[in-house]
């Protein structure tokens, strides 16, 4: 975060057309002065919370990350190659975890189950890569799939819950542990260095990056966005269906609104998605972050909610806070580039 | 407006063939249902365009305008919930006003902050979107809300002329003024440009600030009457509710004509959009099928119409460049021509 900071304002300072010295100044500090103020406020909430700094309370944090961390890992990819976001997250993982769900109580095991919910992610990512690759809107083309997965999901299991017994094969990754920890925290854990390794070491993260920046540039030097778009989905859909697995694992059972608002506190699960995205500070225009920020952005998330709920807060105010975040996110963010990479 | 449908189809292709779909979907529900064709079904159709039919041109306008925003459903909602909360203690004329210009304020907002910070509409819309659905929450004490005198429901319901309700009349009125000024005015036309062309009319001069917050500020004015309606009229409000107003709205502009690059379409085009969608959703309604087959069908529709937008964009683009590489080697030729005639 901290290197991430001193980069963005040397940018920014040697920018030539930013000449108040007021912008100046908040320009080269600004985004230190930013976290400087979120780490004081937090430390101070956290302080006097009781029961918040525990070990046990801090696995809650990391736990209760995990899930929206991942997709929003996969969804780092989609957002950094330029494609903005995906609105049919929450849709992928209905599909999958009903998919996943009929597979587990129809006694096929967790392998077989696994890699169905996962072939399903594939296939409907990779069409919605495609129609974005070949020029279509990425925002209109995943609403509309979102229309069709949800309803498949929904006909699939004619709208009800679909459950499985409970000694079954899946436990391990829905409620089991290693080392003290949750399976889904390490699975996190893990999906969050491999991802960043991915992106910063792999020719296929460089590659996402340059398209990411600077679309006709990616085209002239060969690397065209139809390729991409279709990647960078297919890891976004895979995501949800991990989620959606890992998901049904824990409660043994499926329904296709799991992911709607009536799951979780903060209503809509895509939207949450996306605002652990912008949190962590990515720039929503692409070529700008890491998958690092976003797991930053997941545990920050978490850990404000943890208090509110610790506090005593309902979901009103709680959706309120997150939905202040990313507004807040996206202003300090878009303020501090205004200078720079104008989007006309 | 006196149009032969000839010359419509030549000015207009787009338009022509959502009227088109528009009577194709009608008559196929009217052939296989004979309870779709009667008067009352014609009243359910213009009481669902008075709630979709506000919602949709609003995106339309947006879509215009190069932009998409995606917090109309939060905005309707939070109408919905203030209007519904405060019919009670101020009556249902001061509850309105006071509602609708919160939503006009917060799409008037949502337009400066967009053309001042110049970022794209989706990254910020995305943002209010949630925070709007927090204030709704906050706002209703995370309940549904609920009126206790069905007087103004009733009344709002009212048939009047055999197919319209106080409603679907106010809405009409707002589609024609709404139609008025995106024809005939000035705003209008730097909505437009900004739209399909948004360098060139920088280049030329138009001020970003002032189209950006005046179609955002009838964004935001138009959902808001969307969601007074759908809350007076149900006499209930749920700050988690109309979700699905975003991808019905944009299904309807779709139809209705505009490109995703903007710059296209029109107020005629948002209202035979919504139709479309009406018919089809009341002809579904009609045959007894679930809500999430509905869904399917819309879906499948948009992703349709987007496929067919998107391939012939890419036609257009092919063909531009071919004329463009013609023309060059036109100009080369001639001027070989010209070198090797005279040495």
């Amino acid at each position: 975060m901290k290197s991430n900071a001193i980069q963005d304002g040397a940018n920014i300072a040697a920018s030539p057309g930013v000449s108040a010295q007021g912008r100046d100044f908040l320009g080269r500090h600004g985004f230190a002065l930013f976290v400087a103020l979120l780490v004081l406020t937090f430390a101070f909430a956290a302080w006097t919370t009781p029961g918040y700094l525990t070990v046990f309370n801090i696995k809650t944090i990391v736990r209760d990350a995990a899930l929206v961390g991942i997709m929003a890992i996969g969804l780092t990819f989609v957002t950094l190659s330029g494609n903005f976001f995906l609105l049919s997250m929450k849709e992928t993982a209905a599909l999958c975890i009903i998919a996943f769900a009929m597979g587990m109580s129809n006694e096929y095991g967790f392998v077989l189950s696994l890699l169905g919910a996962v072939a399903i992610a594939v296939v409907s990512g990779a069409i919605q890569g495609a129609l974005i690759g070949l020029g279509g809107n990425p925002i209109v083309v995943t609403l509309g799939a979102a229309g069709i997965l949800y309803g498949a999901a929904s006909w699939w299991s004619d709208n009800l819950v679909v459950s499985f017994r409970r000694p079954n094969d899946a436990e391990w990754l829905g409620t089991g542990s290693f080392m003290g920890l949750p399976s889904i925290t390490i699975a996190f854990i893990l999906i969050a260095l491999l991802s960043e390794w991915v992106l910063r070491k792999s020719r296929f993260g460089r590659q996402v990056f340059l398209i990411g920046a600077n679309r006709a540039a990616g085209k002239a030097t060969g690397h065209e966005n139809f390729a991409m778009a279709v990647k960078v989905c297919v890891i976004a859909s895979v995501c949800c269906a991990f989620v959606a697995v890992a998901f049904a694992a824990q409660i043994s059972s499926a329904q296709a609104n799991y992911f709607s608002s009536e799951f979780g506190s903060s209503g809509d699960f895509t939207i949450l998605v996306i605002a652990t995205v912008m949190v962590g500070g990515n720039s929503i225009m692409g070529g700008y972050g890491s998958t690092l920020r976003t797991s930053c952005g997941a545990l920050f998330i978490a850990a404000v909610d943890n208090m509110m709920v610790l506090q005593g807060f309902n979901s009103g105010p709680r959706v309120l806070s997150v939905g202040l975040m990313i507004v807040l996110s996206i202003l300090i963010f878009a303020y501090l580039r205004r200078g720079r990479r104008t989007e006309v | 407006m006196t149009l032969s449908p000839k010359k419509l189809l030549a000015r207009d292709p787009n338009l022509s063939f959502a009227i088109l779909l528009m009577i194709a979907v009608y008559a196929a529900f009217a052939f296989s249902n004979s309870n779709f064709f009667s008067v009352n079904s014609g009243f359910a159709t213009m009481e669902r365009f008075a709630v979709l039919g506000m919602v949709g041109l609003a995106l339309t306008l947006c879509i215009i305008a190069g932009e998409i925003d995606l917090s109309i459903g939060s905005n309707a909602a939070l109408t919905a919930v203030i209007v519904v909360q405060l019919t009670d203690a101020l009556g249902a004329g001061s509850a309105i006003l006071i509602g609708i210009t919160c939503a006009t304020l917060i799409g008037l907002v949502q337009g400066f902050l967009i053309a001042y910070l110049k970022v794209r509409a989706i990254v910020l819309t995305v943002g209010t979107l949630m925070l709007l659905r927090g204030v709704a929450l906050f706002a209703s004490g995370e309940k549904t809300v609920m009126l206790t005198d069905f007087d103004v429901p009733d009344f709002i319901q009212t048939k009047m002329f055999v197919f319209f309700s106080p409603a679907s009349l106010l809405v009409i009125a707002m589609f024609i003024l709404v139609g008025v000024f995106m024809r005939y005015t000035k705003y209008a036309r730097e909505i437009y440009a900004i739209g399909g062309a948004r360098k060139e009319a920088i280049a030329s001069g138009v001020n970003l600030r002032r189209p950006m917050m005046i179609v955002f500020a009838i964004s935001g004015f138009c959902a808001g009457v969307g969601g007074a309606i759908i809350g007076l009229r149900s006499g209930t409000a749920q700050p988690l509710g109309l979700q699905y107003l975003l991808m019905v709205a944009t299904v309807a502009a779709f139809i209705g004509g505009v490109s995703i690059l903007g710059g296209k379409g029109g107020v005629i085009g948002a209202a035979v959009g919504t139709l479309t969608v009406n018919f089809l959703n009341t002809g579904l309604v009609f045959n007894v099928t679930p809500s999430y087959v509905v869904q399917v069908y819309m879906g499948t529709l948009l992703l349709t119409v987007i496929v067919f937008q998107t391939m012939s964009q890419m036609y257009e683009s092919r063909r531009q460049r071919q004329l463009l590489l013609e023309d060059a080697d036109r100009t080369r030729r001639s001027l070989m021509a010209t070198f090797s005639r005279s040495p």
